[in-house]
Formats: C-alpha cells, sequence, structure tokens
C-alpha cells in the first residue's frame, strides 16, 4: 500500500498539472495576465514528465542507472532549468498584474537573477551537476518569488478593492506562496542534508511533492475563478 | 539529541516556522478585507439611505405640492369661476339680440367646461378618496373617470382584504397606478385594461394589464432614464420608497405590468 503511495507522491508533479489543465481546457476565457501561468503549467508538464521519466528509467523500463553521457541519468538538470523558467515566467506575471506598489523593482529583479544565476554557474557550480540540483538557485528562486507574493498582498492590504478573494491572481499568487514558502528551507538545505541523511532528505522531497500538488489546486482554482 | 537529529529538526521547525508566519499574514490579510467589506457595506446602507430619505423627501414635497395646487384650484379659482358663473348667469337673456345670445351660451357651455375641468383637476390632484375610502376604491374611482366614454374596455379584479396600513405608502401606490394608466391611455392604443391585484401575507401584488403597445423592461430601464421620462422616473422612486419591485412583461395577449410592494416594511 506505501509503496503505490509513494509511487503516486513521485509522479505528482505530472499529475497534479491535468487539475489546472483541464480547468483551463474547459474555460475558454482568457485573462491576460494568466498567460505565463498557462505557459508554465505547459513547460511544467513537459519538464515534469522528463523528471520522472528518467528517475523511473530504470525502475519502469530498465534502461541502465548510469548511463553515457553521465548527466543524462540525473533530472537534477531539469529542476534547474525549471527554476529558472519558472521564475522568469511568475516575473512576467508579476509584472502583467501591473500593481503599482516596487513597479520598478519588479522589473529589475529577473535581469538581476539572470546576472546572480550566470555568475553563480559560470564561477561556482555545475548546472548538470549530477549528484543534485542547485539549492542555492532555486532557494534564491523561490525566495525572490516569496518577495513578489508578499508585494502582492501588500498592494492587496492598500488596495480598496475589496473582493480580491474571488480575483484568479489571488489564487495563483497564494497558491504559489503556499509552495515557496514550505520549500524554501527544503531547497535551501537540500545539498548539505543530502550529503549526510540521504534517507530524510529522499523523505522530505514528498513534502514537496504535496506542496507541489497544493500548488496545482490553487492555480485550477484561479483559472475556475476566471471563468466566472 | 545528536547532530544528524539536529539538522532534521531545524529543517522541519524552518518549513513550519515559514508556513506558520505565512499563515498569519495571510488570516491577517483576510481580517482586513472582512473589514474592508463590512466598512463598504455599512457605507453602501448608508448611500441607500440617504438616496431613500432623499428620494422621500421629494415624493412627499410633490405630494404637499399637489394638495396646495389643488386646494388652490378648489377654493380659489373654483371659487372665482363659480362667482364669474353666477354674473352671467344674472344677464336677461331676453334682452340680448341673436348675435350676443349666442356669444352668451358659448360663453356659460366654456365656462361650465372650465368649472368641471378645474374640479376634475383639483380631485385628481388631491387624494380625498384615497383618504376616506382607501386603495381599492381610489383605484376604481380613477379608472371609471378616466376610460367612461372611451372605447377602451376596463375592468379590474382588486383584493378587498387589502387593509390601509400606512396611508402615505397608499398614495404612492395610487399615484404609480395613476401615472401607469395615464400612459396606457395616452401611448398603448389599448382596447382592454385590466387592474388586479392579490394579497399575501407579506406583500400586495398589483397587476396592471392591457392588449396594447406597451412597455418592455429594457424600454422601461432605458426611458427612465431620459429627461422626458419624468413619469416613469416618478414611478421608479416611489417603488425605490416603498421598497417594492416593478417588471414589465409581454406576451402574446398583451403587456403586464407586476408591482409587488412588502406589506411589513408599510407596517414597520
Amino acid at each position: 500500500m506505501n509503496h503505490y503511495i509513494q509511487q503516486i507522491l513521485d509522479c505528482s508533479e505530472v499529475w497534479a498539472l491535468f487539475i489546472p489543465l483541464i480547468i483551463i481546457y474547459q474555460n475558454k476565457n482568457r485573462i491576460a495576465y494568466l498567460k505565463p501561468v498557462r505557459i508554465y503549467i505547459w513547460v511544467a508538464l513537459i519538464l515534469n514528465i522528463s523528471i520522472v521519466l528518467i528517475a523511473k528509467r530504470n525502475q519502469w523500463f530498465s534502461l541502465p542507472k548510469y548511463p553515457n553521457p553521465e548527466w543524462l541519468g540525473s533530472n537534477n538538470f531539469i529542476y534547474n532549468f525549471q527554476s529558472v523558467v519558472r521564475f522568469f515566467l511568475f516575473s512576467w506575471f508579476f509584472i502583467l498584474l501591473n500593481q503599482h506598489l516596487f513597479k520598478k523593482v519588479k522589473r529589475i529583479i529577473p535581469f538581476l537573477f539572470l546576472v546572480v544565476g550566470l555568475i553563480n554557474f559560470i564561477f561556482f557550480e555545475d548546472f548538470f551537476n549530477y549528484g543534485s540540483f542547485s539549492g542555492r538557485l532555486i532557494s534564491i528562486e523561490a525566495t525572490l518569488l516569496l518577495f513578489y507574493c508578499l508585494v502582492y498582498y501588500m498592494y492587496m492590504l492598500k488596495d480598496d478593492e475589496s473582493s480580491f478573494r474571488n480575483s484568479p491572481s489571488f489564487w495563483v499568487v497564494t497558491g504559489l506562496s503556499i509552495y515557496v514558502v514550505v520549500n524554501i528551507p527544503i531547497f535551501l538545505f537540500y545539498t548539505a542534508l543530502l550529503k549526510q541523511f540521504e534517507g530524510f532528505t529522499v523523505g522530505i522531497w514528498d513534502v514537496h511533492n504535496i506542496t507541489f500538488i497544493i500548488f496545482c489546486i490553487f492555480l485550477a482554482k484561479a483559472f475556475y475563478e476566471s471563468k466566472r | 539529541m545528536n547532530q544528524s537529529g539536529d539538522i532534521r529538526f531545524i529543517v522541519i521547525i524552518a518549513i513550519a516556522l515559514m508556513l506558520l508566519l505565512f499563515a498569519s499574514f495571510l488570516v491577517a490579510l483576510i481580517f482586513s478585507q472582512r473589514k474592508k467589506i463590512k466598512y463598504q457595506r455599512s457605507m453602501e446602507k448608508l448611500r441607500e439611505q440617504q438616496q431613500n430619505q432623499l428620494i422621500e423627501a421629494a415624493v412627499r414635497s410633490e405630494e404637499t405640492e399637489r394638495h396646495r395646487i389643488a386646494e388652490t384650484l378648489h377654493d380659489e379659482v373654483g371659487a372665482i369661476l363659480s362667482s364669474a358663473k353666477l354674473h352671467l348667469l344674472g344677464i336677461k337673456e331676453n334682452s340680448l339680440d341673436e348675435k350676443d345670445k349666442k356669444l352668451y351660451e358659448k360663453g356659460r357651455e366654456l365656462l361650465n367646461d372650465v368649472i368641471q375641468k378645474v374640479r376634475g383637476i383639483s380631485h385628481n390632484l388631491h387624494s380625498n378618496i384615497l383618504k376616506e375610502f382607501g386603495l381599492n376604491e381610489a383605484i376604481r374611482h380613477f379608472l371609471k373617470k378616466v376610460t367612461q366614454g372611451t372605447i377602451i374596455n376596463a375592468t379590474e379584479a382588486l383584493d378587498d382584504n387589502y387593509q390601509t396600513e400606512n396611508p402615505d405608502n397608499d398614495i404612492s401606490i395610487y399615484r404609480m397606478v395613476q401615472e401607469l394608466i395615464n400612459n396606457i391611455l395616452k401611448y398603448a392604443n389599448a382596447s382592454e385594461l385590466i387592474v388586479s391585484s392579490s394579497l399575501t401575507d407579506n406583500e400586495l401584488d398589483l397587476v396592471i394589464f392591457h392588449n396594447g403597445n406597451g412597455l418592455t423592461q429594457e424600454q422601461f430601464e432605458e426611458l427612465r432614464y431620459r429627461k422626458e421620462g419624468l413619469g416613469l422616473k416618478n414611478i421608479q422612486n416611489r417603488v425605490i420608497l416603498l421598497k417594492g419591485k416593478i417588471h414589465f412583461t409581454n406576451g402574446d395577449e398583451g403587456y403586464r405590468i407586476n408591482i409587488q410592494i412588502p406589506l411589513k416594511l408599510q407596517e414597520a
């Protein structure tokens, strides 16, 4: 029983994305600022399918555990890539919301992130590291996304608009906030933990998967609200 | 606790703390939103109250003005006209030649007409029947008066269980019926008119049906915002004042105007 639950959780990064995708398919009403989120869902689906296929290649298809080139045997570089894509798409989303608070900062941050990312991968880390994804990159990305989310909430607190709970953007931001808030410590300590406590670290990844499911449910809710 | 236990504990605590901080932030946001909604609702209520007070003041002052004009017409203009008639009747017809006799006859006829007209206007403006005999009788009387001698076949089926609770509100209902029937007579080109009412525990439902060219709800909504749609605007104001509803519908047989007036509010 536990084995099946674990399999379902391991694949949650793929199947959970179908929850918002079903709502998107049913909903013909396209809100402009949700376009980056729609693109993210499709990109994430492709990347997460690759992640799961690489992770389960030996278990499901009996492919070699250590292929040549070596980096093909690890899905960590896809996590790195997904982190970059997610950051830029959600930055675009927050810019499209056109909230006046920290407007310039929100436009500068993606460029800063790009510079910091390039410096990190040129001088300090390997993008295609076999052993682990870049905890530094992903935790910086999550922190910056959390900053965007907090700015969004601050704007909402100041704004006169009272019915923001019916606003699709509120559900996107809340889902994203839950995801990044829980995962910042995981991303931050992941590399260090993996070296010392592999079992615990693999176990804690289930927490990441659960928050990803929650994130997807919130995205679905956002697209559902955009229908109304 | 060993070192490995410490790190795991720190990670879990960090996750829990982050989650807690975020949850607190979200709760604060929701509370602030609720506060905002509450404030907006109270402002909305206040605005509505003020609007109702303004409408009420406008309707009441209009009614007072109608009474004042009716009384002036009846007591002053009416009295002068009656006196003029008396003076005219004092002329000896025998002393007049044929031409003057004709003029005298015409003058008397016109004076009688004016006296009748002034009396009619005065009665229309004044709500004596309404005050003495109630809403149903006033509507019956009005219907009979305006359709007498016309090609319109007017009938009524008013619920006599209705008892006046608030005379001021009855005036508003009566004025609405008056305005609507006048409009039907002026513009609808109808040959059949039915005014009916039914009383339930909570409301009075008035229905005005006719087979002419009436208004649809959309036309009513559009016309009441126009300058020339003053009568319709007054109807809408009275509906708001009575916290009622008005609905215009059209079917194969004709046009129907439904007015629903809540009675509990009348009592309040």
